[in-house]
């Protein structure tokens, strides 16, 4: 799998209910419309008898004490923060696709581990009111459809076999499409992949191709990334103001749930909660708190801000709140007077873990000499725990340092008096001003990986300095002295 | 804008972002006199460098100068190198222990590869070496993901050199150009010295951009 999404069915209903303390555990619902047009886009489940699309009036019979409601657009803005903090917690590579949606890229991720911590987040995220589903897949588009069948997590292994049963609406064809399959006798995206691609785009043009690849899950497309939070702080305001410690308390909570995952996000911790309210007669209380224990834990936060407003006196009724967390990276262990050791080692090995999911596991460490002789022979190593200091050297490096061209470049080399005196590599060639060389070398003779190389290095009339390795497979560019 | 109010606006961002004013400076030295010098010290933590190298002029030298200068500091350095042209042997091994060298094949995984190490926080520096990947590919990149690497160095405290074939990073606030190639005669000489003769040239350095608005 490569990509997740994350997304919250009925999102702008539950972020409501999220910052409003009367909506708990209470018949609700969304409307939209005036008047008589009014009718009910989000139902939550207390509301017995009341359905989406019922009008207002008729839910008002069917369901007495249904509480209506519009839409809150601060709620959702908070709501679809808190989503993306939760997203950040995967991947440093988010999209913020629709409201109650992110798309994540899991490039480099661990499968195995994502999709445990898919699993841990979309629990958080229930528990903390926004009972999220997460679907991942190869495809953008495929971990969509996944997510929405998911409860609460469905990984697609297997895209074909995922696909095939699907109703032909997940493709979102246009009406006319729909129309023209259904005139086929086609009914589900199995239906449709099993035509030959071409032979759909033929008939159907360009748009049906598209539908098409849609269809097989196959529609790639770029990820608008956003970029993670970078302040870790919550204001909000209270209209009327509130005179009592339970609504600041509810808010802080929710408040503090979106900023301590966005620390743990950006793989932080908070060591100094800042936290201001604002008075109704314009003065201000402030008052910091060192934690204990630098932490990204909103309950701890809460234990500490709920004991201090338990006992708080104002001289006036609070209108708003600022929290603002200060941002400290964990330290794994402290750094001795002579130690560099790893500062964050669970970071780092973590990172190793996705660097290697990138480019390959044998393609990432710390580079070490090979026991042998013969030029280029290295191995990667696991990077040390610590940085020993550098012993004195011998012999000081000389001369401009080698960059190799991997594979290196097969070249037809003229030579006269043992000496190569031109050289054509196809992207480099001409006469050759001055060689240096040959530095001749072999090794593993005893073995049938024998190996024997001669080695130059020449200066070119044209300019620049390269190396030339001659084997038994011919001469070669082996890099340039840069 | 007038030079007053641009040093107005600068002291205004310290006192309102003063954790992130306080990350600017500091630096990490190359080793190579001739580069520490254009630079006022070395790399800019939390800045990005970019070093535009012609082929032959010294880039690799640069390179190997600032690993030996991180490895005396004993300080972590990765290198993530956009076309596997590093060459191990050009250091001695002892020279290494405090690298991690990334091999990547196309500069998408070097992007992706960079975006990771950088907001690591276990790097003094960073390296990211394009050179080798065509100029074509390059220009591709959308710049969103240049701006995504600026932001999140900005946001820790490594320094970020990136090597490149052409000038490339938008708005990039130090760029050096490398462009006088090497001759074979500089084959023996020591390697601080010939990296301390390098001819280098500021294409644009953040008080370029203070006399400009100036």
């Amino acid at each position: 799998m490569r990509f997740a999404v994350l997304t919250v069915p009925g999102f702008p209903l539950h972020a409501l209910r999220r910052s409003d303390p009367s909506l708990a555990g209470r018949p609700c619902a969304l409307v939209e419309g005036e008047g008589k047009k009014a009718r009910l886009t989000e139902v939550s489940p207390e509301a017995a008898g009341a359905a989406p699309g019922l009008p207002a009036s008729l839910a008002m019979t069917r369901c007495p004490g249904i509480i209506l409601c519009r839409r809150g657009p601060a709620a959702e803005t908070e709501a679809q923060r808190l989503l993306v903090a939760a997203a950040f917690t995967l991947s440093p590579r988010v999209e913020s696709t629709a409201p109650g949606c992110c798309t994540i890229d899991l490039l480099g991720a661990d499968p195995a581990r994502a999709e445990a911590l898919l699993r841990l987040r979309a629990a958080e995220l229930t528990a903390i009111g926004l009972p999220a589903r997460a679907g991942a897949g190869a495809t953008p588009l495929l971990a969509s459809h996944a997510a929405r069948l998911a409860s609460p997590v469905l990984v697609v292994a297997d895209s074909a076999a995922f696909l095939a049963p699907l109703p032909l609406a997940f493709a979102e064809p246009t009406r006319a499409q729909e129309e023209v399959l259904r005139s086929w006798g086609i009914a589900t995206l199995g239906a449709l992949t099993a035509l030959p691609k071409a032979d759909v785009g033929g008939r159907l043009g360009a748009d049906g191709a598209a539908l098409w690849e849609r269809a097989a899950g196959e529609a790639e497309r770029v990820l608008r990334l956003v970029e993670p939070a970078r302040s870790f702080a919550a204001e909000w305001a209270y209209e009327p103001p509130v005179e009592s410690a339970e609504p600041l308390l509810f808010k802080l909570r929710r408040y503090a749930e979106r900023v301590s995952l966005e620390l743990r996000g950006a793989g932080l911790v908070a060591e100094k909660l800042s936290l201001t309210l604002l008075l109704e007669d314009e003065s201000d209380h402030r008052r910091e708190f060192r934690l204990p224990e630098p932490a990204a834990d909103a309950d701890g936060w809460l234990r500490i801000l709920g004991e201090h407003l338990s006992g708080l006196r104002t001289p006036a009724r609070v209108s708003g709140v600022r929290l603002v967390a200060s941002p400290a990276r964990l330290p794994g262990r402290q750094d001795g007077l002579f130690d560099t050791a790893l500062r964050d080692p669970a970071a780092f090995w973590e990172n190793l873990a996705r660097l290697g999911a990138i480019v390959g596991d044998d393609r990432v460490g710390t580079p070490a000499h090979a026991d042998t002789h013969r030029p280029g022979a290295f191995s990667l190593v696991r990077p040390a725990e610590a940085v020993a200091p550098a012993p004195a050297q011998v012999h000081a490096p000389a001369g401009p340092a080698l960059r190799r061209f991997r594979p290196p470049w097969p070249a037809l080399v003229t030579c006269a008096s043992g000496a190569p005196r031109r050289i054509d590599a196809g992207r480099v060639g001409g006469a050759i001003r001055a060689a240096l060389g040959p530095w001749l070398s072999e090794g593993g003779w005893w073995e049938p990986s024998a190996w024997a190389v001669e080695t130059w290095q020449v200066e070119l009339e044209a300019g620049g300095v390269y190396q030339l390795a001659r084997t038994q497979a011919g001469w070669h560019v082996e890099g340039m002295l840069d | 804008m007038p030079a007053q109010s641009v040093s107005a606006l600068r002291s205004l961002l310290a006192e309102r972002f003063p954790e992130r004013a306080r990350r600017v400076g500091g630096g990490v030295p190359v080793g190579a006199a001739s580069v520490d010098a254009a630079l006022g010290g070395g790399l800019a933590s939390g800045r990005l460098t970019e070093l535009v190298c012609a082929p032959g002029a010294g880039g690799q030298t640069v390179l190997a100068r600032l690993l030996a200068s991180t490895r005396d500091a004993r300080q972590r350095v990765a290198l993530v190198d956009g076309a596997d042209g590093f060459a191990p042997e050009s250091l001695p091994g002892d020279m290494l222990r405090h690298l991690v060298w990334v091999r990547c094949r196309v500069p998408a995984e070097a992007f992706a590869a960079a975006d990771i190490v950088v907001r690591d926080g276990n790097y003094a520096a960073v390296a990211l070496d394009l050179r080798g990947c065509t100029e074509r590919a390059l220009r591709r990149t959308p710049s969103c993901v240049w701006y995504r690497l600026q932001r999140a160095t900005e946001e820790g405290s490594v320094a970020v050199l990136v090597l490149t074939p052409c000038p490339i990073v938008p708005a990039v606030p130090w760029r050096l150009e490398l462009a006088a190639p090497m001759a074979l005669a500089a084959a023996g000489a020591p390697r601080d010295r010939l990296a301390a003769e390098l001819s280098i040239r500021t294409d644009r350095s953040p008080h370029q951009a203070e006399e400009l608005a100036g």
